[in-house]
């Protein structure tokens, strides 16, 4: 007879003694699942086998020792696994055997997703990664459950825009000590970097990068007269350029604006206003969101190409559903979106020639980009610490970024991995890659609630500038007023 | 006396499964809904007692009361043709021949569709570049362009999702309307027309007279299913424009789940459901007392 009959069987039998032992439902999780120190003994004597009556009085006598180990390794408070003194030095293989499981939002990035998974397990098959995706409107909703019920993955991929709001609640496991050291992260996307720290603590890496840029057609820029080498660089030339592409006729608009999709705005008008020296969002209570000219220029300026006829009726109901197909339509002559496009618009319209460049703002040589994507995060209760740390470690390695990013014309996560092969030969990545050195992430713990909401005051203003002749100055105070009352409320 | 005290015991040993479930389904998450409604909390972070301060956030929420609004008007736009249609159409088919009853089997089978996936395809029929309904009224020379028809006009938008809505429950009434009309008494109606009574007279005089609580039930499941109205929404508008076609379903699933704020979205719910319990209990009143 087994000592303890599974793998899982042994780890639940010492989480059991260990929960009984803390009291504390949230102290006693944590600990469960920490002390892989103290399980381990168990899983190595998994094939021994003796009486049953001396199973017994072997987890009888143990249990103190358990106990005693589980004391020490939570009583700094942090989740197991996450005691840096007994964190064993991250690899890009295995840190123990049996799959690993992991969430991920479903959306445009699956593909790239997939090949990063299946990358990792080829080359660990003992701990592969079993990958669940989750709709992206339900992440945050899912994700808060599966805390709330203590039913969380080993490791998931999270918007990085949402980090902040888990960090916050002590909901993810502190890696600072464990993965800060390593050089890979000097270069890993800042934006991704800044909304993974809280407090000075590290709480993830990037697992994808998506960045901002203006898409322009090249075919479109030539018919209307305009240089095809010389996209706009302030948006009085995007007006301008806008008009004489518009003027061609037919289905052809200058510009595209999404009119009712909250994060496609965020991602692609959000540039202009920093470009042009604005700052959006509330980062906490008591910070004043929608700050600096610029708002009001950029609202000005896309009500003007509304007005224009610049962009077409049908975009005012864009919800996000077709936001991607848009430009490969050939029928947009510039539009901001994102570096997934190229391939998208490649796909659907091999023979257009277009082109990419920064998003300008009022001024000439201004530009600004949106940097998302997600971000990989272990939650708290995860039970194989060691192992996410180590798919982290795999994702920022120099062969999976050149191998597995790159080759699929996917951004690096690492500045340093742009210069490669696979972006040499495609210029157009090098293009929106650009985009990296001057993009930024909003920070701030309610993301949704002030910004990415269908329902929330970001796009009610946004609406409100393209569709109606309200005072932009009364439609800025509305809005800036209702972000402030979302940030002060926490 | 011991008899009785068995008897009893015998009664509420048969009833415990009911008491169980419904203690289990109904009070006890009744019971926790208000428990947190009493909270601030995220999911992710400890509830906080706040007492009844979520109430009073909510009778000063704007939106809530224009959700509110909003759900009482598409309720009053809905309900009528719910009943009206459905009992035209009941009218109809009732009789049993082939064609009558294929056409209640056409006009039936929304029904058994998931609302969620009807929203879905109604989302596509009325979208601007690709759908059908466009294409349809363009051809027929009834409009020039396309018509903005969701997330643009909060009325327009109404009547797009009332449209799809009639299309997808409608069966319903019509079939508990039919089984109403067919359970008359032939004699009834034989006896009103040898006295000469025309077919509107026999609807208006018989018919409906002994149909009345058949559609009193239907009235009942519609405004209540109305005032509870969330797939249609979340997938057609998700509120647009500007909210104003957010139901107060829908803006309590946004606070709960989206927003992470369950102790605000469960003040709604309580506020929703005693709203519900209101509009029900006047229901009945008024039908009980035209009834008797």
């Amino acid at each position: 007879m087994r000592v303890i009959g599974s793998l899982d069987g042994k780890s639940n039998v010492c989480n059991r003694i260990l929960d009984r032992s803390e009291g504390d439902p949230e102290r006693s999780g944590g600990c469960g699942q920490c002390l892989q120190p103290a399980v381990q003994p168990c899983l190595n004597v998994e094939e021994i086998r003796m009486p049953t009556r001396l199973k017994w009085v072997a987890l009888v006598a143990s249990t103190p020792l358990l106990v005693t180990a589980c004391q020490d390794a939570g009583s700094d408070g942090t989740a197991s696994g996450e005691s840096p003194a007994n964190a064993p030095v991250a690899t890009t293989e295995c840190a123990s055997k049996g799959e690993l499981t992991m969430w991920e939002r479903s959306g445009g990035n699956k593909q790239m997703v997939d090949q990063l998974v299946a990358a990792w397990n080829a080359k660990n098959p003992d701990c592969a990664i079993k990958l669940t995706y989750i709709p992206h409107t339900e992440m945050v909703g899912k994700i808060a459950q599966g805390i709330a019920s203590g039913e969380v993955p080993d490791l998931m991929g999270m918007d990085l825009i949402y980090a902040p709001q888990f960090e916050k609640a002590q909901q993810l496991v502190d890696l600072t000590d464990r993965i800060s050291s390593w050089p890979e992260l000097e270069t890993a996307s800042q934006g991704h970097k800044t909304v993974a720290t809280m407090n000075n603590r590290l709480y993830g890496v990037p697992l994808y990068a998506d960045v901002s840029a203006l898409f322009y057609n090249k075919d479109l820029f030539t018919k209307a007269g305009l240089d095809p080498n010389k996209p706009p660089t302030s948006l009085a030339e995007m007006r301008e350029y806008a008009d004489k592409i518009t003027a061609l006729g037919g289905d052809v608009k200058g510009y595209y604006l999404p009119g009712n999709c909250a994060g496609c705005n965020i991602f692609t008008v959000g540039p202009l206003m920093w470009a042009s020296g604005a700052k959006i969002e509330a980062a906490g209570p008591g910070d004043e969101p929608l700050v600096g000219d610029g708002v009001k220029q950029v609202l000005q300026f896309t009500r003007d190409m509304v007005k224009a006829g610049n962009v077409h009726p049908g975009d005012r109901t864009e919800n996000g559903e077709t936001f991607h197909l848009q430009f490969g339509s050939g029928k947009v002559g510039m539009m901001g979106t994102g570096n997934f496009n190229i391939t998208l618009a490649r796909q659907q319209n091999p023979s257009m020639k277009f082109g990419i460049a920064l998003l300008p703002g009022m001024t000439a040589g201004s530009s600004a980009s949106f940097i998302g994507g997600d971000l990989v995060v272990v939650p708290k209760g995860s039970k194989r610490v060691d192992d996410a740390v180590n798919v982290m470690k795999f994702l920022l390695s120099d062969d999976v970024q050149v191998e597995v990013y790159a080759k699929a014309l996917n951004l690096t996560t690492r500045s340093d991995m742009v210069d490669n092969k696979y972006f040499k030969a495609e210029p157009l990545v090098q293009d929106v890659a650009k985009a990296l050195d001057v993009g930024r992430t909003p920070y701030t713990t309610s993301f949704f609630e002030q910004i990415n909401s269908p329902q929330g005051p970001w796009l009610k203003m946004l609406q409100r500038a393209y569709y109606t002749n309200d005072n932009l100055d009364t439609v800025i105070a509305d809005a800036k007023e209702a972000m402030k009352s979302i940030a002060d409320q926490g | 006396m011991h008899r009785s005290r068995r008897d009893r015991f015998i009664g509420i040993a048969y009833l415990t499964p009911a008491l169980v479930f419904v203690l289990a389904f109904t009070a006890y998450p009744l019971g926790r809904m208000i428990w947190i409604s009493l909270n601030n909390w995220s999911l992710i972070t400890p509830p906080r007692y706040v007492g009844l301060a979520n109430y009073q956030r909510a009778f000063s929420d704007h939106q809530f009361w224009v959700s509110l609004i909003f759900t009482l008007k598409y309720t009053a736009l809905i309900t009528p043709a719910l009943i009206v249609g459905g009992y035209l159409l009941a009218l109809l088919t009732a009789p049993n021949l082939r064609l009558r009853r294929y056409t209640r089997t056409v006009v039936f089978i929304p029904v058994v569709i998931g609302l969620g996936v009807s929203s879905l395809l109604w989302y596509w029929l009325f979208s601007t570049d690709f759908g059908l309904v466009n294409r349809i009224l363009m051809d027929l020379g009834l409009i020039h362009e396309p018509v903005l028809w969701l997330g643009v006009d909060a009325d327009r938008s109404n009547l797009a999702i009332s449209i799809s809505v009639i299309w997808k429950v409608i069966g319903f009434g019509m079939v508990l309307f039919v089984g109403a009309i067919q359970a008359i008494p032939t004699e009834i109606t034989e006896a009103s027309m040898v006295d000469g009574a025309s077919y509107w007279q026999r609807v208006l005089r018989v018919t409906l007279p002994l149909t009345l609580r058949t559609i009193l039930l239907v009235t009942l499941v519609s405004v209540i299913g109305s005032l509870l109205a969330f797939d249609q929404f979340y997938i057609m508008t998700a509120g647009q424009p500007q909210n104003e076609t957010a139901t107060s379903v829908f803006y309590v699933y946004l606070n709960s789940f989206p927003y992470l704020k369950l102790g605000y979205g469960a003040a709604l719910s309580t506020i929703l459901a005693v709203t519900i319990l209101a509009v029900t209990v006047l229901q009945l009143l008024l039908t009980r007392r035209s009834h008797s």
